[in-house]
């Protein structure tokens, strides 16, 4: 985060802009070509959404740009008035905002606070929070509000912020296609006039402060479909308040001073900054009694999502038999806005050279945070691996603690996962439940330090090559047929939506159903028989009990299963061989569990709940259970889609990886 | 009763009840705290050796006089374990509070120096709390991975107060180094209850050649930016193999009480890349002839690697090869000379020997592959003297006999001595 100081000897005021409105434009004009180019292909696209718009918008105003030549500029330059007042006893501060199709810009005294003129990113409204006593930036956001859901978070973020902090909005590229009536709402209730009016490629700015007064807002509606609104600059000013005003009077407690340093800095947190009964920053959960997990290291991988890494220390610091100590939050580049939140805890935190791009990046990182875990505990058999968009569970220690021996006695395991990639609300049931996979889940779970040190490290995909670091994970080449540890409900929930592989369809779709147990204190069933052979008898125990489901009906309907409750059922479905998951999928899919790829399989046989009854799906005869089924029944067999219809189910970015 | 006896104490002359004070003050200071720190200090623990028996043997008695805290010095060292601590501000306030004036001096965390792209995290290595005319020095302890305590060197920034106590006369700082982890115990030695090591005659004799070199990990990145690692399955896997063939070596040699070091190509990878090298065929230890124990062969036998060969004698060029999993475990035994080291090699086919010359060298503790081992201090001379000035090109095809720019003809074994000093199995 840019951080602004007032300064005596910032730019003049007047030369800045010019200069800044000069660039803008010519920019723009550059861009006017391609603009036309891709504008009739997206007109294409538009028209089918946003026809009702079309005939709300009648307006045909002429799209030009106004001229000016460099000679202007130059006669500007000469003009300019350079005499200012200096910085330090000045009490206003002169603000400047841009919007405009390809970039926007946030000019606080003559200093640039905001710019942002990259093609094809950061689209939307963007935000920035001033502190009103000192003018630095407290926060600083976009919310891509032609995507859905971006305007809810947007709305979230507001509220989270303090009565009196100056905010300062702008547009680019497009901002109104997802912003609904609620958010149009608050930012009326900001003062915003334009606000509830806003439509399609309209450009706008607005700087006021919360639940005080405006400082201004400009507006240009867009003449057509095809083009924009000319691009607007605001200029206003904005009085300061005094410090005393701006700032919280808590009690002087180490606690505290960690929390003022921490909202003196940042916004969008809401109560932790709250003057009166802030939310706490330190928990203080029940201790376990005999936690094995108390000394293994946790790993937070983080990246620049802030408020996310906030929620998730949040959960962390909350479950039962947490060691603060033992926590290391790796953040992925040099980001000042996750380590304060880090440091607000008390946790400590190690920022990392970005290496490398996308995947490839994050699964560098990966690999450092996992070194550098090693390195510092080096006592740590196992380490907590987790992710900055996840909850966990309040007895998601209490659920290592019960089990993380099997992981160091059994060596045909891989991991423990906390979550069930089938766990949905209507697909999990037994928080007692635990299950061996031969998937990889991810999304919070404990790694062997012989394995990482041993196998993984050694041959960790080098940055040149693109890869997923779970992805590779996950090959047999590294599990080696090795399974992993699941309970039936997952112990972490992943609330990511803005993310590498994420976007909120892809969110809805996949994870927002998940199931997490909110049950403390847990008591694991059975733990042993989750051992290699155990586990065997264990199922073989289940199958000899199971009804066998009535294979005439279909599958996908609700009757299949009858109206019971606590029984165990099997189907059958057909499996030619062990990479056969043709049927499989297309249950998942009707069942609307993960279907991007298969997991949740212990060999051919997955288990799941279905009306809280056990459901078991054995795929004939590729699975060694086949054994079960009654010699004159014919395993059901499901057809998959047409071709095209599959491919539209699902984006093929998203689909790529789950976490 | 502290204070009544340093009364009696205070007035005896050459004795100096301040420093008995600061440190009963400090040891009330950090064990409101809960920070357990144990003592150090080489002159005390040099005293208290002498008493062992006696101080073990009675834990809560009081003293009749005070032997150990009273003598006038400027320094009382203390050790605090990392992990056992957080890193509390409470503890400096409220040291401010009983009058200490406190230093902290922190640096890069050697843990994590090795990480090409983590940022320089650091971390506190020293403190230094003064009061009146004496000063505690705690010494930061860190667990690293080869299952040791190391400690950081002590190094003023630009901006401290170099005056703030003699910083040269400290017992610890000079250089970094590297521990065992000591078995505590909980003495009364002068009326003050203090954790000091178990045994404090071996904590001293650790402590004088306790000295640790990082790795040279700026310069090893900088190797491999020329000569890209080997990546390939066949170099990870020799990697994986001459590791653990390492750590079974260190084991079983530890066991035995034999002090050994990298020697030739192991040292060469520690040094100039800090990693084995995957192409180098097998792993190398060096061996002072003094050191030189019967039971070597025997217990490497033991721990699953057979003697390969034997080539000659304990009197002359002794050198052992035991057979790992693929990777062959070379022991060199070396000679000292009064100006030089040397080691020997032998032909089996001709019988002919070798000499390999070193210049002097001490030993240093250093981390390798999750391992505490001794390299020698002087390793560039070290590895010049046995791979010449152009030890930073990677040579894959090396021949023992005259690659070595250290190498010299040494005649020929006598036939009738060829059944003892040249053993192949």
């Amino acid at each position: 985060m840019e951080e602004w100081k007032p300064n005596a000897a910032a730019k003049p005021h007047k030369k800045r802009s010019w200069y800044l409105a000069w660039k803008y434009k010519l920019m723009n004009q550059r861009a006017l070509r391609k603009l036309c180019q891709t504008g009739a292909v997206l007109f294409l696209l538009v028209t089918v959404i946003v026809n009702i718009k079309l005939i709300l918008d009648t307006r045909r105003a002429a799209y030009e740009e106004e001229e000016e030549s460099a000679q202007d500029y130059d006669d500007e330059m000469l003009n300019v008035e350079v005499h200012r007042h200096p910085v330090s006893n000045k009490k206003v501060l002169d603000v400047e905002v841009y919007s405009s199709r390809s970039k926007v810009y946030v000019a606080v005294d003559g200093t640039t606070v905001l710019e942002d003129e990259a093609r094809e990113q950061g689209r939307g409204i963007h935000v920035i929070v001033l502190n009103q006593a000192t003018g630095h930036v407290m926060a600083k956001r976009v919310f891509d509000t032609y995507s859905p859901h971006e305007d809810e978070a947007m709305v979230l973020f507001l509220n989270m912020v303090a009565r009196g902090r100056i905010l300062i909005f702008t547009i680019k590229d497009e901002g109104s296609f997802h912003l609904k009536d609620t958010a149009k709402n608050v930012l009326k209730s900001l003062g915003s006039q334009v606000a509830p009016f806003l439509s399609w490629r309209d450009m706008w700015t607005f700087v006021g402060k919360k639940g005080g007064e405006v400082y201004g807002e400009k507006h240009a509606k867009s003449p057509a479909l095809s083009t924009w609104g000319d691009p607007v600059l605001l200029k206003t000013e904005v009085h300061l308040t005094s410090v005393e005003d701006a700032e919280c009077h808590w009690p002087d407690t180490e606690l505290n001073r960690r929390r003022k340093r921490f909202c003196s800095k940042v916004e969008g947190y809401g109560s932790v900054c709250s003057c009166k009964d802030p939310t706490p920053i330190e928990f203080n959960p029940d201790p376990l009694k005999d936690n094995k997990v108390f000394n293994v290291p946790v790993a937070v991988i983080a990246g620049n999502r802030p408020n996310y890494l906030y929620r998730m220390l949040r959960s962390l610091l909350s479950a039962q038999g947490v060691n603060p100590q033992m926590i290391t939050v790796f953040i992925d580049g040099y980001y000042e806005e996750p380590m304060d939140v880090v440091e607000l805890f008390g946790l400590s935190g190690i920022q990392h050279t970005p290496i490398s791009i996308k995947n490839a990046r994050v699964s560098q990182h990966y690999k450092a945070s996992l070194t550098a875990t090693f390195n510092l505990f080096p006592d740590a058999k196992f380490a907590v691996v987790l992710e900055e968009d996840l909850d966990i569970s309040v007895d998601f220690f209490s659920f290592l603690s019960q089990s993380i021996h099997l992981l160091e006695e059994d060596e045909s395991l891989y991991c423990i996962s906390a979550w069930n990639d089938q766990g949905y609300e209507h697909t999990a049931e037994d928080p007692s439940l635990l299950y061996r996979v031969e998937s990889m889940p991810g999304l919070g779970w404990v790694l062997r330090k012989s394995l990482y040190k041993d196998e993984l490290e050694p041959k960790w995909p080098t940055p040149e090559k693109l890869w997923d670091w779970d992805m590779w994970m996950r090959m047999p080449e590294q599990r080696k047929g090795r399974e992993c540890i699941i309970p039936d409900v997952s112990r972490s929930y992943h609330f990511g939506i803005v993310g590498l592989n994420m976007n909120g369809y892809f969110h809805e779709a996949y994870f927002k159903k998940h199931k997490f147990n909110t049950v403390p204190n847990v008591q694991l069933k059975n733990v042993e028989s989750l051992r290699k052979d155990a586990y065997e008898t264990e199922i073989h125990r289940l199958l000899g009990e199971a009804e066998v489901l009535d294979h005439s009906k279909n599958p996908c309907e609700d009757s299949f299963v009858p109206d019971t409750e606590g029984r165990v059922y099997v189907m059958f479905i057909r499996m030619e061989q062990e990479a056969d998951f043709t049927t499989w999928t297309q249950l998942a899919k009707c069942l609307h569990i993960w279907d991007l790829d298969v997991r949740g399989n212990h060999k051919g046989l997955w288990r799941l709940f279905r009306k809280k009854n056990h459901f078991l799906v054995v795929g004939v005869p590729a699975s060694p259970y086949s054994s079960k089924k009654p010699p004159s029944m014919t395993p059901i067999y499901m057809e998959p889609p047409a071709k095209e219809e599959g491919a539209v189910a699902v984006p093929a970015a998203a689909a790529a990886e789950q976490t | 009763n502290g204070a009544g006896f340093s009364k009696v104490r205070g007035s005896q002359s050459g004795q100096d009840s301040t420093r008995w004070h600061v440190v009963k003050k400090f040891l009330g200071l950090i064990s409101s705290h809960n920070i357990p720190v144990f003592l150090i200090d080489p002159l005390i623990l040099g005293l208290v050796d002498k008493d062992i028996e006696e101080i073990r043997s009675s834990p809560d008695g009081p003293s009749p006089e005070c032997k150990y805290f009273c003598a006038p010095r400027d320094f009382t060292t203390f050790a605090l374990l990392d992990k056992t601590w957080k890193h509390e501000v409470g503890l400096f306030r409220a040291a401010e509070k009983m009058g200490f004036q406190w230093l902290k001096i922190i640096n890069k965390d050697p843990r994590l120096d090795g990480m090409d792209d983590l940022s320089g995290i650091e971390i506190p290595l020293h403190y230094i709390f003064k009061l009146a005319s004496h000063a505690i020095h705690l010494v930061v302890f860190y667990e690293r991975s080869g299952n040791y305590l190391w400690h950081g060197p002590l190094r003023l920034k630009q901006h401290m107060d170099r005056k703030f106590v003699p910083f040269r006369k400290l017992h610890f700082g000079r250089y970094p180094g590297a521990y065992e982890k000591p078995e505590l115990l909980l003495v009364s030695v002068d009326d003050l209850k203090v954790q000091i090591p178990k045994n404090p005659s071996s904590f001293l004799e650790e402590m004088s050649q306790s000295r640790f070199l990082e790795c040279r990990y700026r310069e090893a990145r900088a190797f491999f930016q020329l000569y890209p690692d080997d990546a390939s399955l066949d170099g990870v896997e020799f990697r994986k193999k001459a590791k653990s063939l390492l750590h079974l070596a260190v084991l079983t040699l530890n066991n035995l009480g034999v002090k050994f070091w990298l020697s030739s190509g192991t040292c060469l990878g520690w040094y100039r890349q800090c990693n084995v090298i995957p192409y180098s065929k097998d792993v190398d230890l060096g061996v002072f002839i003094r050191d030189y124990k019967a039971d070597i062969i025997p217990a490497f036998q033991k721990a699953g690697l057979p003697l390969k060969h034997k080539f000659g004698k304990v009197e002359d060029s002794l050198e052992l090869s035991f057979q790992g999993d693929d990777v062959k475990l070379d022991i060199f035994f070396f000679y000292e000379e009064d100006d030089h080291i040397w080691n020997g090699g032998t032909q089996a086919k001709s019988g002919k020997k070798f000499k390999y010359l070193f210049p002097k060298f001490t030993l240093c503790w250093t981390e390798f592959v999750e391992l505490k081992v001794h390299v020698p201090c002087e390793t560039l001379q070290y590895v010049e003297a046995n791979y010449g000035p152009d030890w930073k090109v990677p040579v894959k095809t090396w021949d023992w006999k005259s690659s070595p720019s250290n190498v010299q003809y040494n005649g020929i074994w006598p036939v009738e001595e060829w059944d003892d000093v040249i053993q192949i199995y």
